[in-house]
């Protein structure tokens, strides 16, 4: 079993425009293993993303105060590429686009990237990996020679992520609004995805706005975050609850003085 | 000293006709007097390359195809050596060699002209299509390696070429290189290059395109040398609504030193230019891209765009891309981009989130950065070729993290 602990995390981020410094994350705690899913929600403009970010090691995010823990070990000075190799997965919202790289060549060297030097993977295995995944995926074997993500749509790219994850098989995925863009047949079909790495080996934190996502990938825990905390923990049934009642609803609940960005 | 005996001495060695050896005098009595090319803030004249003493040299072939000659034939495409050419078909390669990069325009051309000793001739007959690209394999063949490409693809003909220059077997110890591609109205030539010349040779090359109306032409040239570099990749539209792409990458490495002008002349009325040119620096090297774009007066409606990126991989190196555009006619569209600076920082990012080690992550986005030339190499195996140098100029050459 492996395990996934965030300790009172504070993060800033630089502010390019304004050579000034923000704080987004304000003491978060967390604590995942493999063989849950969690799912993380709250408005806009609470660090959902930052707290993706920071656990995948993006350099523009500095912790300032806590931890991350990746089996007891902290992982807060590891470069993003280690923290991969450890078994963390980030599935972006933005993937970049990296021209005269095709998808295929990109995933043998991720997955390879894992392995001894000695001992890459054989080329059956993984194309036979490939072909058993796109069919999950409803992929097209051509968008394999294809350059990585390079005018791939919104929805293309969503599944491109799901389809790393699947040929990489990390510990833990980060799945960061996954959702967002996607008709409800490719969120059908992500989620298929996710659904299919479900199990003792596989841990995910998901990321969204909204419960939608949550009916096809239904979570063990529910967390949500407000200004850079954790606010409430719950079961799915908390998801269902603020679909009704807004965010703003559970703050005036749990009595607290936070302005939501996206609040009158 | 270079003498005039010596030139004709060897001209009548290799039974040339007067004509040839006519503009080998000619070039050469204005050896002296001629100026070495200017390359702004790129100082080259103590390179060698210009022999100062008499030398021997023999007209030879430096090419070998690699595909069925036979073929070609049949549709009446000529490809020979340049000097069979000069004999086999002495008014055709008469009144074309020379015509697009004169003998007189400075030293360099001169001494090309005077003592050329290889080279290939190919003629496209009228409306013939080629699919399939013509592929070559060139190679030095003495010590002072002069060679001439002459390429005509007669109307409305279509041609794609690629050419691989190496020297594993016999270096030279200086290299010229001229390419002169006459596209007569409505031809379409796709000229490809792989260069990769050892640090031995010192290399000066002029390549050059005449664009007749509504002809299209495209370069792909990949800089792969380990030389010493000077030249000149040069489209010159002359023709209404002709068409030049002019696409180049260079990646230099140890104490390399290469400037490079890229050159495209609107003449004709509704003619398109465009630069593209990408650069990678590593270590103690130095490269310029001069980006030239020039609409004369008369050119109307016509466009101009370039881009000069490079990519400094070194703090020790130095970069420069230098667009210029030198317009002289009101109705045009013209515009350039440049750029120089490090790897993108939210590819390195992605790259590296699925566990892609720093340098490799370096090297395959540094692939992407030099794509558009990459691409448009129509052999596989060429192109899988010049990602293996460039991993291998990228591993030897990169700062280790």
């Amino acid at each position: 079993m492996a395990t996934l602990e965030i300790k009172d995390l504070h993060v800033e981020v630089e502010d390019k425009d304004k050579k000034s410094k923000k704080k987004i994350l304000k003491g978060v705690n967390l604590s995942l293993k493999t063989g849950e899913i969690h799912a993380i929600m709250g408005p806009n403009g609470t660090g959902k993303s930052t707290l993706s970010e920071t656990i995948m090691g993006n350099p523009r995010y500095h912790v300032t105060q806590g931890d991350i823990l990746l089996n007891n070990e902290s992982i807060v000075e590891m470069p993003v590429d280690e923290r991969a190799r450890k078994g963390l997965f980030l599935a972006m919202q933005y993937p970049a686009e990296v021209p005269g790289v095709t998808n295929a060549e990109f995933l043998r060297a991720a997955i390879n990237a894992c392995r001894p030097k000695d001992d890459p993977i054989s080329v059956m295995t993984f194309l036979n990996e490939l072909d058993k995944n796109l069919d999950l995926l409803d992929m097209n074997e051509a968008m394999t020679e294809r350059y990585l993500n390079e005018g791939f749509s919104g929805g293309e790219k969503k599944r491109n992520e799901i389809l790393q994850m699947l040929m990489i098989k990390p510990s833990f995925g980060i799945l960061d609004e996954i959702d967002s863009g996607l008709d409800i047949d490719a969120l059908r079909v992500v989620s298929r995805g996710v659904n299919a790495m479900r199990g003792d080996k596989f841990g995910a934190l998901m990321i969204t706005h909204y419960q939608r996502l949550l009916d096809y990938i239904v979570p063990d825990v529910v967390h949500v975050m407000m200004d850079g905390r954790v606010v409430k923990d719950g079961g799915p049934d908390l998801a269902k609850k603020l679909e009704q009642e807004g965010y703003a609803g559970l703050r005036d609940e749990l009595g607290l003085d936070i302005k939501l960005v996206d609040e009158n | 000293m270079l003498t005039k005996e010596n030139l004709l001495n060897f001209s009548h060695k290799n039974n040339e006709s007067s004509w040839l050896t006519d503009l080998r005098i000619k070039s050469f009595e204005r050896l002296e007097e001629l100026d070495y090319p200017k390359m702004q803030r790129f100082s080259y004249q103590d390179w060698p390359l210009i022999k100062k003493e008499d030398f021997s040299w023999s007209n030879q072939a430096d090419f070998s195809l690699k595909e069925e000659q036979k073929l070609l034939e049949k549709k009446g495409i000529i490809l020979t050596d340049i000097f069979t050419a000069s004999k086999k078909y002495p008014e055709l390669v008469q009144s074309t060699l020379g015509s697009v990069i004169k003998h007189n325009e400075d030293k360099l051309t001169a001494y090309h002209y005077a003592y050329l000793n290889s080279g290939l001739f190919l003629y496209i007959p009228k409306d013939i299509i080629l699919t399939e690209p013509i592929t070559i394999s060139l190679s030095p063949t003495q010590d002072t390696y002069i060679s001439h490409l002459l390429i005509v693809a007669d109307n409305n003909s279509k041609v794609k070429f690629l050419e691989e220059i190496q020297d594993k077997e016999k270096k030279a110890s200086s290299a010229s290189l001229m390419v002169e591609l006459i596209a007569r109205p409505g031809s379409h030539i796709e000229f490809s290059s792989l260069d990769e010349l050892s640090q031995d040779t010192t290399l000066y090359f002029n390549r050059r395109a005449k664009i007749e109306k509504d002809a299209h032409v495209e370069w792909a040239i990949a800089f792969m040398n380990d030389c010493n570099t000077l030249g000149d990749l040069d489209s010159e539209l002359v023709g209404e609504g002709s068409f030049a792409d002019s696409k180049a990458i260079a990646v230099t490495t140890a104490n390399q030193k290469v400037g490079i002008n890229n050159r495209v002349t609107n003449r004709g009325p509704h003619s398109t230019g465009l630069i593209n040119q990408r650069g990678v620096l590593l270590e103690n090297s130095r490269l310029i891209f001069n980006g030239i774009g020039q609409i004369v007066h008369g050119a109307h409606g016509s466009k101009a765009d370039q881009q000069n990126r490079v990519l400094m991989m070194s703090d020790e190196a130095h970069g420069d891309a230098n667009p210029l555009l030198l317009i002289d006619e009101n109705d045009v569209i013209a515009a350039h981009a440049a750029s120089v600076g490090p790897v993108d920082k939210v590819q390195m990012n992605y790259l590296m989130s699925r566990g892609i080690p720093y340098d490799q992550a370096q090297r395959l986005v540094i692939r992407g950065f030099l794509g558009a030339v990459l691409d448009a190499i129509p052999n596989k195996d060429v192109r899988r070729k010049m990602i293996d140098i460039l991993e291998r100029k990228l591993i030897d050459g990169q700062i280790k993290h």
